[in-house]
């Protein structure tokens, strides 16, 4: 299957030694090409970093490439006090407190299920197994479309709609075909000796989770929880069509107030609300990089 | 024993139950109200006269042929994403200087909500005071930048964002794929005097078929899903000109409020991914029975 394809193409050391070498020409023309590339790849983060931080004289004046004179951040105060969207103006603050509460949930939900599922089907003998792992696989391709409106018709029933919990379900269930394949895929490599003498010690399901299976679970853990991070985090479409008015994230009161906004666009309050929106999985991009490219490697089926 | 036959069934249970209701049921619900006439509100009786009425004011909409046009549209101008991954993999591969560093600038689109970079390719698609007015001003004054305010260039300012934003992931996942290659391959040629484009072009895209088999379905199978970008990019504008069904179907529940409609278009959605996916489960397939052989 594509997910056991994928992570099996985990960072692995290269047999192919390294020599010293002086740098030849065509290293150069290599080196300038992929700098250049570098370079309009940054370009985006660059432009939203320095207009956040100038004044809007300086923004009319045209000049997009150009450092801020004077640096101000004041843009950014406004756009965490004061971010207007439709007639309220009380910035994206309230949006940064409602993602942390949809997030808490949804990892909590969605690393608990996942993982357990994961463990069950690939340690423990169940005999349809192979067909739910199958099931599981094409659920992990369905368009959020096709299952958007019963979900909303289910969770407004139950009288959940628009409250961070009902966000967290629909995080939570949208990620478990995905998540449960790559805990499945890690757990599958445990020695199956291991297994014996666990079952052999305690014979217990729970037990063997928590004793044995969790604590060797770190690694796969920590790529899991900021795969769901980042994801929560950038997530629009769940939050626009799950949180009703009084648990939108922050994404959504952002696209609210660029997309909505009627008059003068005041551009560098908007730049300094996108990169507060930006911030917080940028943290854990530039942090721990390492688990997130095995992560999107691992997860590549989410698209 | 007994317990550890019972517990883990136990604990699939809600797995199962989420497999069932949120998947199974919601896209068997989904089907069945294409079939109704369903507004605002579900409802639940087929009109036997007329069942496919939403299907035929479907494919009567003009934003839905202009939908499924920018599908195509959008499908293939992204692929370039994957030609420009496989390029970038290839020179990170081979000359590994910075290979970390350029392989983090490459990727960060990834960690980024399409929202927030959404509005920074808007902002360097302004024309007063984005990108075109630099290129007046360093000496291209008929330079036109302007793509998004133009219904018949717009989408190629959605495919430029997409392009931006996934070459990064298809370069991760080439480089996964250079990585499993056999180096005595390199010694060999290298020993053989095969230039490097021929050994690059002969030699390791027909290895790596299977990266780029897969490269091009997720590919699709994201091309379906396309919302943020286009949320982001022009909110569907100018006019209908940027739709992509995956717009329509949430434009059709949230706007037009009509559970029907939008049920019906969510319907072509998924055929649209179910003919994506098949080559997929087929590839598999023969991949493991090559495999067996082997």
């Amino acid at each position: 299957m594509t997910a056991q394809v994928l992570s099996a193409s985990l960072p692995r050391a290269r047999p192919r030694e390294r020599r010293k070498r002086r740098i030849r020409g065509s290293s150069i023309a290599v080196l300038a090409f992929l700098s250049m590339c570098a370079l309009f790849m940054a370009l985006p983060l660059y432009v939203i970093v320095v207009t956040s931080f100038k004044t809007m004289p300086q923004i009319a004046e045209g000049e997009i490439f150009s450092l801020p004179r004077p640096w101000t951040v004041e843009p950014w105060d406004k756009a965490w006090n004061a971010l207007c969207t439709g007639l309220e103006c009380n910035g994206i603050k309230s949006g940064f407190v409602n993602s942390l509460k949809i997030l808490a949930p949804s990892l909590v939900l969605s690393l608990g299920l996942s993982s357990v599922t994961g463990y069950a089907l690939a340690l423990w003998n169940v005999r349809w197994a192979g067909t739910f792992l199958f099931v599981l696989f094409m659920c992990a391709f369905v368009p959020f479309q096709i299952i958007m409106i019963p979900l909303i018709l289910i969770v407004s029933g139950i009288g959940v709609y628009g409250t961070y919990w009902a966000v967290a379900v629909v995080h939570m269930i949208l990620s478990m075909p995905l998540l449960t394949l790559i805990f499945r895929n890690f757990y599958k490599d445990i020695p199956a000796e291991l297994m014996a003498a666990a079952m052999m010690d305690s014979g217990s399901f729970w037990r063997i989770f928590v004793e044995i299976i969790l604590p060797m679970s770190g690694n796969i853990l920590i790529v899991v929880l900021i795969l769901m991070i980042t994801s929560v985090w950038n997530d629009y479409l769940i939050g626009l069509t799950f949180a009703g008015f009084s648990a939108q994230p922050m994404t959504v009161i952002l696209a609210n107030s660029l997309i909505t906004s009627r008059g003068e666009v005041i551009y560098n309050v908007d730049m300094a609300a996108a990169l507060l929106t930006a911030i917080p999985p940028l943290v854990v991009y530039f942090g721990l990089g390492k688990f997130f490219v095995h992560g999107i490697t691992a997860g590549a089926i989410k698209g | 024993m007994r317990m550890s036959r019972i517990s883990p069934q136990l604990a699939l249970t809600p797995a199962l139950a989420v497999t069932l209701v949120a998947f199974a049921g919601s896209i068997l619900w989904t089907i069945y109200m294409s079939f109704t006439n369903s507004r605002r509100f579900p409802s639940y009786a087929i009109d036997r006269e007329s069942w496919s009425r939403q299907y035929s004011r479907l494919f009567d909409d003009g934003a839905w042929s202009t939908s499924l046009k920018n599908l195509i549209v959008l499908g293939v101008g992204s692929a370039l994403a994957i030609v420009f991954g496989f390029v970038l993999a290839a020179m990170i591969d081979r000359e590994r200087r910075g290979q970390g560093f350029f392989r983090t600038v490459f990727l960060y689109p990834l960690a980024v909500s399409l929202i927030v970079t959404g509005l920074a390719w808007r902002w360097m698609m302004n024309p007063g005071l984005g990108i075109e007015n630099f290129l007046h001003e360093i000496g291209f004054p008929h330079a036109s930048f302007n793509w998004l305010a133009e219904p018949d260039t717009a989408m190629y300012g959605i495919i430029l964002a997409s392009i931006w934003q996934s070459t990064g992931f298809y370069m991760a996942l080439m480089l996964a794929g250079l990585k499993s290659i056999n180096p005595e391959i390199w010694s060999a040629a290298r020993l053989d005097g095969v230039g490097v484009f021929k050994f690059y072009i002969e030699i390791v895209v027909p290895m790596m078929r299977y990266t780029f088999l897969t490269c091009a379905i997720l590919l699709s199978l994201g091309v379906v899903k396309a919302y943020d970008i286009v949320v982001a990019m022009t909110n569907g504008g100018p006019g209908q000109s940027t739709w992509t069904p995956a717009y329509f179907a949430i434009n059709a529940y949230s706007i037009r409020s009509n559970i029907g409609f939008a049920s019906a278009a969510a319907t072509i959605m998924l055929l649209i991914t179910l003919v994506v996916f098949l080559p997929l489960v087929l590839a598999t397939a023969w991949r493991l029975r090559a495999r067996e052989r082997a």
